[in-house]
């Protein structure tokens, strides 16, 4: 059996999530200019509590899914008021604000580990079998239709949004500099609390993706970022666009690695995916 | 001996180890300014390396401890050599990614470290020389010894801060380009101090494994990098002492919280929450810690 | 011309950050201890030039020959030492975090890894500090942070350190900015002393009193590239140069 074309399908559908990382670790990167370490738990945290209603409350699956949403934008809001917010007005240096959300993370990572166990958990219902749609002979779930259909809808959604829109123009008036920004009389504090909502809450779709696809894992909040930024990076940081590309890139080599070496390493080849771009063309495929 | 002692003896042992670890780490962190989150991954390779050889080779535990350490170091510069293109943010995210492949790596090479199973009874160092016969199977034996390599390795660490050497290396920290006007290469002074880091922790890392006498990957993820780096900052970052006060905390944290009545799985959790929960607010009222010299 | 060697030649170099060609195919002969002002607009290269020759950013094309000899492509900031070249920054770059006295050892310490690794300061090294500091009146802040120090001390620091290098050739980007009278006089006093051992000093400077008083010869950048040269009197008399630093 012709093993290629499920591999390009399982690659889309790795990469359609990985993109909901990626294009939103750009967006608060862009307003911030800090790596937000903890950005994967917080998406993590969408697909816990999406878990928790529709599964332990048994609600309705979307629902379910816009409450997730929802809280990991409130969560990332919250945490833009309470840490970052007061350290931006100390002008904390970039690697403060870093080290502060590495503190975040480990603790957001401990809490949900508390309450959901270390466990897997999926999201998919195990009675309601997924209906399979076979496509040049690969496989392919209902759910991860669903999955592709929202990664093109806030694909392009977010484009729109960053173009047209006041807050689009503000954000990147933000990035190109904060200074400025401020002195033609745009709030920037509110921008960027209204960039952590909205970036958590495109990461949560990708939590909540992820807890459809492979089920949820409280450590997987790290590696979901770290694909992020890998794929952010090596599509270009600051684009839209390059989010997606480096998603696809990553996830197409990382793959297709298996020819070459077990499954296992895709980690490892990912990584040294991001360290060749890092290295060879650190301003990505997408040039900003 | 009885139990108030036994554990006593356990957590003496354990902040020992972390204040190894803790004095290596802040070489890198307080004293180059290089925010490094990868030292669980070297302080695994000493694990692995001196559970693996000790066992298979039949080497002795010192032997096996050297080959660690060199071992590390080895990993140490090949790691550091990829390190040295970057800084900054793209330097933390790196090394975060080597911890997480070094995790990978304990956790996949079946043939090498049976995967998630570990190493089952490493040994217990001995020593037969000159008609010295000491056999660390005892625990306070083997606590002074632990004890022993903590003060080399704080007072090599202390003679690196006072040398030239660790007067450049807090330059590079401040402006790396400016230290270079002035004829230092900053490449291999940020290359030598990760290395010798990387060897330190690799002797923290034999003294777990013979400790428990077993090592599995689940002690070398990323979050043990994560709660090294606190230890060192709650310390204070290019202070020694700071490193060793901060491994203390570390240590008798989980402990406080057992007392106060968390279950003892809780308690683990509990401890990196109010880790995290310190990080946060250090960041924001004091970043340079209890006794820091350096803050970011 | 004193001494017909020149210590450096710049030939036709160019640097361009994107499309902006910060200096253009600049050529220029620097003759051996004189003191030799480089004055001109704001955004005139200036301080490229001085970031060019102490290997801060890459030459793009052209050469840099020194005593006659040496040809150089590339310069590696931690090369210049060797090439007994050292500089000052525009913007103080001092240690921030380390204190005054630590601001000077460093420069005087063993420069290879394994070298330094195992020497500590000797007393000779503190001894030397201290003259340092009285010449430039900062004995009494030697164990603050550097960062603590007021903005003309920074500067006297930087200073400082540049001249505990002992090289031929100094480079100073805008000394005297920001200072008060003493520190001044202070600075010119070490800049006239530099010039009586015979050292060649390189000075960006806009005070044109100053540049009258220090220095031997002066070149005037414009856009990149040179716009006149010769002695200060008459270099400064020139309508093209007043053109330029009044604007067109």
């Amino acid at each position: 059996m012709n093993i290629v074309p499920q591999l390009i399908l399982n690659s889309i559908i790795a990469g359609s999530i990985i993109a909901f990382l990626a294009v939103s670790f750009n967006l608060i990167y862009g307003a911030t200019r800090f790596f937000n370490m903890a950005h994967g738990t917080i998406a993590i945290f969408g697909g816990y509590i999406a878990f928790f209603f529709f599964k332990t409350l048994g609600w309705n699956m979307y629902l379910s899914a816009i409450l997730g949403i929802l809280a990991a934008g409130l969560l990332g809001y919250i945490f833009d008021r309470i840490i970052y917010l007061p350290l931006r007005k100390r002008k904390a240096s970039g690697m403060i604000m870093l080290v502060a959300s590495i503190g975040v993370f480990t603790a957001l990572q401990s809490l949900i580990q508390i309450f959901f166990t270390s466990e897997f958990q999926t999201l998919s219902d195990i009675s309601v079998h997924d209906r399979l749609y076979t496509i040049f002979g690969a496989t392919i779930t209902q759910t991860q239709i669903y999955i592709l259909i929202m990664a093109f809808i806030v694909a392009i959604c977010l484009i729109i949004f960053l173009k047209y829109t006041i807050f689009g123009k503000a954000v990147k008036a933000i990035s190109d500099d904060e200074e400025v920004a401020k002195i033609v009389g745009i709030n920037t504090n509110k921008i960027i609390g209204l960039s952590f909502f909205i970036g958590s809450g495109i990461a949560a779709i990708g939590g909540i993706a992820v807890g459809f696809d492979t089920g949820l894992n409280p450590t997987m909040g790290m590696k979901l970022l770290l694909h992020g930024i890998s794929a952010a990076i090596i599509g270009g940081v600051g684009s839209v666009y390059g989010a997606f590309i480096g998603a696809f890139v990553l996830t197409f080599v990382a793959n297709f690695s298996i020819f070459w070496i077990s499954g296992e390493w895709q980690e490892a080849v990912a990584f040294v995916l991001l360290i060749i771009f890092l290295i060879f063309r650190p301003r990505g495929i997408i040039k900003r | 001996m009885n139990y108030t002692v036994y554990y006593i003896v356990h957590l003496l042992t354990m902040f020992s180890i972390y204040a190894i670890l803790g004095v290596s780490l802040n070489l890198v962190v307080g004293y180059t300014g290089l925010v490094s989150v990868t030292q669980a991954a070297f302080y695994g390779i000493g694990a692995y390396a001196t559970a693996l050889i000790a066992k298979t080779a039949g080497f002795g535990f010192f032997s096996s401890m050297l080959i660690g350490v060199i071992v590390a170091g080895l990993i140490g510069l090949l790691i550091g050599l990829v390190l040295s293109k970057f800084r900054d943010d793209y330097y933390v995210i790196v090394t975060v990614g080597f911890n997480i492949i070094a995790y990978g790596i304990f956790m996949n090479w079946h043939s090498l470290t049976r995967g998630p199973l570990g190493i089952v009874a490493v040994p217990r160092p001995k020593i037969d020389f000159l008609g010295l016969h000491l056999d660390f199977n005892n625990n306070l034996l083997f606590l002074a010894l632990v004890l022993v390599f903590l003060a080399l390795i704080y007072f090599l660490a202390r003679f690196i801060a006072k040398s030239s050497f660790g007067r450049v290396l807090k330059a590079i920290r401040e402006d790396e380009k400016a230290i270079q006007v002035f004829g230092y290469n900053a490449f291999y002074f940020k290359l030598a101090i990760f290395v010798i880091s990387a060897g330190m922790a690799a002797v923290a890392g034999s003294f777990f494994a013979s400790y428990l006498r077993f090592t599995s990957p689940n002690t070398f993820v990323l979050m043990e990098s994560v709660l090294i780096l606190s230890m060192i900052i709650l310390g204070g970052l290019a202070n020694l002492k700071g490193s060793l006060l901060g491994a203390f905390i570390l240590v008798l944290l989980p402990e406080l919280m057992r007392f106060v009545g968390f279950p003892n799985e809780i308690a683990a959790e509990m401890r990196q929450i109010v880790y995290g929960v310190i990080l946060v607010l250090l960041m924001i009222y004091k970043p340079s810690g209890i006794m820091g010299e350096y803050k970011l | 011309m004193k001494n017909d060697k020149n210590i450096i030649e710049v030939k036709n170099l160019v640097k361009h950050f994107g499309g902006v060609y910060a200096v253009n195919d600049l050529s220029l002969k620097i003759p051996r201890g004189e003191v030799v002002s480089i004055i001109g607009p704001n955004g005139s290269g200036k301080s490229t030039l001085v970031n060019l020759l102490s290997g801060m950013v890459e030459i793009n094309s052209g050469v840099v020959i020194l005593n006659d000899a040496e040809k150089l492509k590339k310069i590696k900031s931690y090369e210049i030492q060797d090439l007994s070249i050292t500089r000052t920054f525009q913007e103080v770059r001092l240690f921030e975090q380390m204190t005054v006295i630590d601001n000077l050892l460093v420069v005087l310490t063993n420069r290879s890894v394994f070298g330094s690794f195992f020497e500590v300061h000797k007393k000779y090294h503190l001894e030397e500090v201290e003259r340092m500091l009285q010449r430039v009146g900062l004995e009494a802040k030697k164990n603050q942070l550097a960062k603590n120090l007021s903005y003309g001390q920074r500067k006297l620091l930087e200073i400082a350190r540049a001249l505990l290098m002992k090289t031929e050739i100094y480079l100073f980007d805008e000394p005297f900015a920001g200072l008060f009278h003493a520190m001044i006089k202070t600075v010119s006093g070490i800049i006239k002393d530099l010039r009586k051992e015979g050292k060649t000093v390189i000075l960006i400077e806009h005070n044109m009193d100053l540049i009258r008083e220090l220095s031997d010869y002066v070149f005037v950048m414009d856009e990149g590239s040179l716009l006149a040269e010769g002695e200060p009197d008459s270099v400064l008399k020139k309508k093209s140069v007043i053109e330029a630093y009044l604007g067109k």
